[in-house]
Order: structure tokens, then C-alpha cells, then sequence
């Protein structure tokens, strides 16, 4: 058995059941001519549709639709009888005019509505200095973002849409002649491949085109910076938007990059370098310090000098617990806080801050469930964590101290050491988008090293990184770039 | 040749650090001794000694590679036969395995003396194996990659030594030559164990690409490890009198008790957790190469073949008990890269030589 061809008025048949879908009649006044009009009311612009499509249909003589569409002020109006066509264009708000209730042809006549939010300062990944403007929840509004940045024609837009249900629209860009073109090939190919209904935002797609989904690592960079985007883009990397969504995706990328807030490209290099400096440390050190801090405790009290030891023994004399029991119920409220303020009003969220860190932290202490020297490692491990930049690297670092915990409450060290090896392991089997996730460490670029750990000046950033194969490798001529200058000259 | 897909070679500058990683291992915590019972004072001269002639070994082994288009196997096979030459192929891989399991038997026997009495060996066996397998899994790539990071993190360790200059005399060093000749080149003898790792060059030569450049790389690295080894025995004959040296099984931990930091006392403990990055790659490395042979001689994948490998690695660590039992293991492991090294290699050069002039090609 065949199922009958699908015909225009059995569409409408089915969009009909809904509520919100209308047919209107309407007789035009010079011709005398009856019109049927149908619609999806809150997709339609209605002011649109009454101040520039509507004189245009009752007011105005014509004798077919081909009149219709030539005189409508609209350009995006066509003559169409197939009826997946007509469904999908009702359904992003079109109107559907016939000249008779059964006709299975008609004219589509564009009248969305469009509604976004304005441009907005970015909320996630916050600067001090560099622009304020971030990526909205409109494909459209990201893209002119950044072709305002990069106003060239080899900006290119690659568009497909992804999902059985929800259609998004979802575009790759790169610079053609800078990119590599394997890169852009392996992110089209696999948001061609991908298999789902509801595609709602852009960590969807991370998740799903990820080159390891299992990995707490994140392998491929959001940001909200349209600034961002439109420098890396000039690396040679590739971006993925996703309509509805204000996080656009890079790839490939790297952990160090994650490392590195955008805003080091603001300041001078030495401070820039600094900071990064500072944020290497302090994520090294809010992982390790918990774990290190139960090794010694329970295994290697020796490592720890005389007068510092007298110190730990007086905080810890009253405390009941092992130093593991006590680390993890300190972390685990710290996480809790975390959560808790995520999830509540921003003006909630400040006090609750205030009331766990200091009532349920000095408390603790004051009980004697806690030794208020742990209380401090933990609070600085926090606020280390809080120095990575993206936001997603944050979270997998709050992950990652426990099982570094448990090693050093199995091992001491010895299990600290082991685990990092376990990590590091992970780390050289990641690529992102089939590139090395640990470049420029391994496979050493020394060249790339430039913009790793310390950020230098912009006369010695004259190649694009060596890890992404650009088709262009040079950025500018470093030689026009550096000023040569003799003494007193 | 033995073909490689490109996305799976290194560049020829990472056979620096495959060397180098494979050549410090636990051999660094307590060669001193040895070679000081030998040598005395002049110790460092053997060293040097034992340096030059892994320098000479490694011009014959790349010569060899070259031979045979950089299929060590082949060339025993080509020579031999098939059987014997497959043979002979399995005892190398027999020794890679031995050396794995020889330097994590060791490993532990540290850990158990300095920091963890209680550590029960077959526990700390399985993890640290599991660990291996999934680094050697990951194929050669990966295995290089754990060489270049653990030879790169824990080199913020020389500059303990620093502490170690305080205590020095270097006057014990003098006289120099003070010993016959003899004790000084059999001290370099027992060095090999020390200077052992280079010989895997024969295994991973296919994988590097541009295999021949490797060559420079591969001096550079011998030559930073006897430096490096020539300078710790220097430090060591300095900072110990003879008589204490010869009481103390690792020196190299020893001195480090000498460390002190505002934050940090009994360095040692630190320097064993560390030492594990250095273990790493030596155990990993041993594995690889001979579950490598397994897979070209017998129809075996490497996978499996690495399985087994580590398995019987596990129950061998299993059967070593005590202090008497690691040193012999040690002991047999050093005759047999020393003969390996110093007596196989050469012969088999000469064979491929007159093969070479009989036959017109190998």
C-alpha cells in the first residue's frame, strides 16, 4: 500500500488542528476577487502584515497571484505548490494566500516576526577591558557580529540545520585560505552525521561531535566573546554557531588555551604573561593542595617541618575525624555552596554565599570538625578554581580533585603521583577535531610556546600556530612590524 | 622496511627523550655503590667510560638498522633463518619484558623500604601495570608522549642537588686514577644495567619518521645521560667518604635527606612519588617493544600479546621477596644486556659484514 500523494490542503488540514493556525477570507474591493488567507498567528508580524502586505492584496486590482507578488514591497514572496514547502515556510511564519479554498497552489508571503534580545555585556566570561558586546541567542545577529569584524570575502558560512524536531539552523565559519581545510571538513562531516530531535544549544553539539564524549576535558572552546571568535578565526580555527544559542563554538583547540583568558591579548604582555602564570599556578595548586594536604597527613607527616608541624597538630588536636573525612566534608560543602549559588537569584545567591563561607566554614571550625588550617586550603583551592577563564574548564577542575583524593588517601604521594600520571595518559590520548589536545607540549611546537604559558609581545606573534596547519602560515611581516632603532637616534 | 603509517611516527627529535626516559630509571637511585666498591673515588672515570662505549654501540646498532632497512628482526632472520633467527627475535623480546618487570620489582622494593612498609607488592604491581597498559594501548605515540612528560616534570629535580653542594668535598675525588685500569673498566661494566635503555632504538626505529636524522638525537641523548650520571657520581663521591658510600644501597635518596625547605623537610619522599614519572616510560617502553616483536613473529595481536606480557610481568613481581632476591634479579639483567650490548651486537655485525662481502647484500 502507498500512502496518497501529501497534497497543500491536507497540510493544511493538519496545521489546522492547532489553535493558533488561521484561514482568514477576504474579498478584495476593486476586483471583487475572494482571497484565502492562512497564517500561524505568533510567528506573523502583524504589524507588517497590515501596513505593507495587506493594502497590497485588498486595495489593488490584479487578476492572479503573479499580479499579487509583483506588486507586494516584499522580496521574499514565491509562488509554490509543494506542500513540505508550504508547511515548513507556515511554520516559520509566512503568510499563505489562495485565490480559492482548494487551490494547491498559493503564495508565500514572508511576514515573520523576529524577536531578540538586544546585545547584552557578556555575563559568563567577564573583562575588565576589550569589548563588551557578546553573541545572542539570533544566528543572525552572531553572524553580523562577526562579519562586522571581518568584513572580507573570504569569510565563509557554511549553513545546515540539525535535529528531526527542532531544525536549528547551525553554521560553520572559517576564513577560506586561512583554515585548514581538513579541520573544516572533519566539524562539517560531523555536524552532518549527527543523529538527534531537539537541538537546543550549542553545548549539545559539543557533546555530541566531541572526538572523546566520555571525557571530563572539554575538546573544543565556548565562548560568548565575539572578539574572540573573530581572532581565532583569523588563527586559522573554525567556529560553530548554533541558532538559540549565545556560546559559539572553536575547535581545534587545546588546553592550554583554555588557560588563557582573552583578555590577556588587552594588557601588555608581561602583566598578560603574569596573570597566565598566575592561573597555570593557582589551577595546579587547587587540584593538588586537598589531596597533598591528606598524603601528608596520614602518611608523610615527616615531610612537614618542626614548627610547621606544631602548628598543624594544634588545629587538628580537638578533630575527630581522619584528614580524609574532613577534606571531603570541607570540599563537598564548598561544591554545595557552589551549587546552591548557581541555582538561586543572583541577590539570594550573595547571601548564602556569605552565610555558608563564613557561618558554616568559622562554625566548623568552632565545633571542632574542622582544622581551620584545611579550612583555609580550601578556601584558597576555591578561589583558585575560580581563575580559569572559560567556564567549562572550571567545572572539570572541581571534578578532578577527587579522585586525586581518594589515590592520596590509598597511596600518600605516591598515589598523587599516580594519578597524575592516569591523567596525563588521558590527556595524550584527547584530540580535538583530530588534532593533539596537548599542543604545543606534545608533540613539542616550540614555536607555539609563544602563546602558551606566557603570552609575548604582538611583533613576535607574526605566524599563525603551528598546530592547526594553516594554508597560510604568516600572519603580517614581522619585519615592517618590529622598529629597528639605533641609539639616540 | 617495516612500514608505518605517517600518523603514527614521531619526529626524529623525540627519539632524544624515548632514550633518555628509558635510560634513567631506577638504576640512578643506587648505582653509585656499585661502581664505587669497583672503581673507589675514580668512579666517575668509569662512567665516562661506560658513556663512550654506549656512544661506540649505538653507531654499530644504527649501522645494523641501516642494513636492514630498519627492521632489526629482519636482519635476524635474513642472517639465520627463520627459525633461528625468530629465536633469537624472542629473547629479545623475553629481555624487553624482564626489563620491565625488573625495574617495577625495584620500584617497589624502594617504595616498600623508604615510604611504605606495608604496601603489599602484588597491589602496587596491578595498579601501576593497568596504568602501562592503558599508555600502551594508546600505541607508540602516546608511549613517546609519556617519555617526553616524565622526563620534562621531573627534571625540576636537579636542582635538589643544589642543597647536596653545601656538604661536598671535592678533595676526595684526588688522587685521580688512582685505581688499575682494570677495576675502572670492570666498574664500566657494571654500569650497563645504568646505561641500558638505548638498545630499543632497535624496536622503535620504524617509527620515527625520517628514521636516519634520528641518529644526532640519539648521541645527544647518550651524552646528556652520562653527563648527567658522570656529574651524580661526582656529587656522590663528594659528598660521601668511601666507607659510608659503601653502606648505603641508595644514595641518591640519601642525599636528598640533606634537602630542606622552609615548607619541606625529608625531600626523599617527594623524590620517590616522583620517581614514578621516571619508572613510567621504562616499564611502558619495555612493554611496548616486546609485545612489538610478538606481534611481527607470531599471529598475534599486539593487544593480546601485551596482555600476556603484563600478566607474566605481574606473577614475576609476585615471586621476588626480599632485598637478596631484586639485586639478583638485577645482577642477571645487567650480565645479559652487558652480553647483549658488548658481546651479540658486535658479532652480529661482523656476521652481517662478511655476509654483506659474500653475498653482495644482507
Amino acid at each position: 500500500m502507498t500512502a496518497p500523494p501529501p497534497s497543500v490542503w491536507a497540510t493544511l488540514q493538519t496545521l489546522g488542528s492547532s489553535m493558533d493556525f488561521q484561514t482568514k477570507v477576504y474579498r478584495n474591493d476593486t476586483s471583487g476577487l475572494y482571497l484565502w488567507v492562512s497564517y500561524i498567528k505568533p510567528m506573523v508580524d502583524i504589524e507588517t502584515v497590515a501596513r505593507s502586505i495587506f493594502p497590497y492584496l485588498f486595495h489593488r486590482p490584479f487578476s492572479s497571484l503573479e499580479d499579487i507578488r509583483q506588486a507586494l514591497p516584499i522580496d521574499d514572496a514565491y509562488i509554490s505548490s509543494d506542500p513540505n514547502d508550504v508547511k515548513a515556510k507556515l511554520l516559520e511564519g509566512y503568510l499563505f494566500v489562495r485565490l480559492h479554498e482548494t487551490d494547491e497552489t498559493g503564495l508565500l508571503i514572508k511576514a515573520q516576526k523576529t524577536l531578540e534580545r538586544t546585545l547584552t555585556i557578556p555575563e559568563v566570561e567577564f573583562s575588565v577591558v576589550g569589548p563588551k558586546e557578546s553573541f545572542i541567542e539570533s544566528l543572525e545577529t552572531n553572524l553580523y557580529l562577526l562579519r562586522k569584524r571581518i568584513p572580507i570575502d573570504r569569510l565563509t558560512v557554511k549553513m545546515t540545520r540539525v535535529g528531526t524536531l527542532s531544525k536549528t539552523k547551525v553554521a560553520v565559519v572559517y576564513i577560506d585560505g586561512i583554515a585548514n581545510p581538513d579541520n573544516v571538513q572533519t566539524v562539517l562531516q560531523r555536524i552532518e552525521q549527527v543523529e538527534f530531535d531537539e537541538m537546543i544549544d550549542s553545548s549539545y553539539i559539543v557533546q555530541i561531535i566531541s572526538d572523546n564524549r566520555h571525557s571530563p576535558f572539554p575538546q573544543l572552546l565556548d565562548t560568548e566573546h565575539p572578539d574572540r571568535v573573530a581572532a581565532v578565526l583569523a588563527e586559522g580555527k573554525v567556529a560553530i554557531i548554533v541558532d538559540g544559542s549565545p556560546h559559539v563554538l572553536i575547535g581545534p583547540t587545546t588546553l592550554v588555551e583554555f588557560f588563557s583568558s582573552f583578555e590577556d591579548y588587552f594588557l601588555n604582555w608581561t602583566i598578560a604573561s603574569f596573570f597566565r602564570l598566575i592561573r597555570l599556578f593557582s589551577v595546579t595548586f587547587s587540584i593538588l593542595i586537598t589531596p597533598i594536604y591528606v598524603a601528608t597527613l596520614n602518611y608523610h607527616y615527616e615531610l612537614i617541618p618542626k614548627d610547621l608541624l606544631g602548628t598543624l597538630i594544634t588545629s587538628r588536636r580537638e578533630i575527630p575525624f581522619p584528614p580524609i573525612l574532613e577534606v571531603l566534608f570541607l570540599e563537598l560543602t564548598i561544591e554545595l555552596l557552589r551549587e546552591a549559588g548557581a541555582r538561586l537569584p543572583t541577590k539570594v545567591g550573595q547571601t548564602i554565599g556569605i552565610v555558608g563561607g563564613i557561618v558554616i566554614g568559622t562554625a566548623s571550625v568552632e565545633a571542632g570538625l574542622t582544622s581551620n588550617v584545611l579550612l583555609i586550603l580550601v578556601a584558597l583551592a576555591a578561589l583558585a578554581s575560580f581563575t580559569t577563564p572559560v567556564y567549562k574548564i572550571g567545572n572539570t577542575i572541581r571534578l578532578m580533585r577527587f579522585p586525586f583524593i581518594l589515590f592520596a588517601e590509598m597511596w600518600g604521594l605516591l598515589g598523587v603521583a599516580f594519578c597524575f600520571c592516569i591523567v596525563m595518559t588521558h590527556l595524550l590520548y584527547l584530540t580535538s577535531l583530530g588534532r593533539p589536545f596537548l599542543a604545543p607540549l606534545y608533540p613539542p611546537r616550540w614555536r607555539d610556546l609563544k602563546d602558551a604559558f606566557i603570552r609575548l609581545p604582538f611583533t613576535s606573534q607574526s605566524k599563525r600556530p603551528e598546530t592547526l596547519r594553516t594554508e597560510q602560515p604568516i600572519r603580517f611581516n614581522r619585519k615592517k612590524a618590529k622598529e629597528k632603532r639605533d641609539i639616540d637616534e | 622496511m617495516a612500514s608505518v603509517a605517517e600518523r603514527l611516527q614521531v619526529s626524529p627529535f623525540m627519539t632524544f627523550f624515548v632514550i633518555v626516559s628509558m635510560q634513567i630509571g631506577v638504576g640512578v637511585l643506587g648505582f653509585q655503590r656499585v661502581i664505587a666498591k669497583t672503581a673507589g673515588h675514580d668512579a666517575w672515570i668509569s662512567v665516562l667510560l661506560a658513556g663512550a662505549s654506549s656512544h661506540l654501540i649505538l653507531i654499530v646498532l644504527y649501522w645494523l638498522l641501516q642494513q636492514a632497512d630498519g627492521d632489526f628482526l629482519l636482519l635476524h632472520q635474513r642472517l639465520f633463518g627463520r627459525w633461528v633467527g625468530g629465536a633469537l627475535s624472542s629473547l629479545l623480546a623475553l629481555y624487553f619484558a624482564a626489563m620491565a618487570f625488573v625495574v617495577l620489582r625495584t620500584y617497589i622494593e624502594v617504595i616498600q623500604v623508604w615510604m611504605f612498609p606495608d604496601l603489599k607488592t602484588w597491589e602496587f604491581s596491578l595498579a601501576f601495570l593497568f596504568l602501562c597498559l592503558y599508555i600502551t594501548v594508546g600505541g607508540f605515540r602516546v608511549v613517546v608522549g609519556i617519555c617526553f612528560f616524565c622526563l620534562i616534570i621531573p627534571s625540576y629535580l636537579l636542582f635538589t642537588f643544589w642543597f647536596v653542594l653545601d656538604y661536598t668535598d671535592f678533595y676526595q675525588l684526588l688522587p685521580i686514577l688512582d685505581h688499575p685500569p682494570s677495576t675502572i673498566v670492570k666498574a664500566a661494566k657494571q654500569m650497563t644495567l645504568t646505561m641500558l635503555g638505548y638498545e630499543t632504538i632497535l624496536l622503535f626505529y620504524p617509527f620515527i619518521k625520517r628514521g636516519n636524522q634520528s641518529a644526532k638525537w640519539a648521541h645527544a641523548a647518550l651524552l646528556t645521560t652520562t653527563l648527567f650520571y658522570a656529574l651524580l657520581t661526582v656529587l656522590t663521591l663528594a659528598y660521601f667518604s668511601e666507607k659510608q658510600l659503601q653502606r648505603q644501597i641508595w644514595p641518591t635518596l640519601t642525599m636528598w635527606k640533606i634537602v630542606e625547605l622552609p615548607f619541606i623537610e625529608r625531600f626523599e619522599y617527594i623524590g620517590i612519588a616522583n620517581w614514578l614519572l621516571i619508572i613510567l616510560p621504562n616499564v611502558c617502553l619495555g612493554l611496548w617493544c616486546s609485545s612489538r616483536i610478538c606481534k611481527q613473529l607470531f599471529p598475534v595481536r599486539q593487544k593480546t600479546a601485551l596482555l600476556v606480557i603484563a600478566a607474566i610481568c605481574f606473577f614475576s613481581t609476585l615471586l621476588i621477596h626480599d632485598r637478596k632476591e631484586v639485586d639478583f634479579v638485577n645482577t642477571i639483567l645487567n650480565r645479559v644486556g652487558f652480553y647483549f650490548l658488548y658481546i651479540w651486537i658486535p658479532c652480529l655485525a661482523g656476521i652481517t659484514y662478511i655476509v654483506k662481502k659474500v653475498r653482495g647484500n644482507v
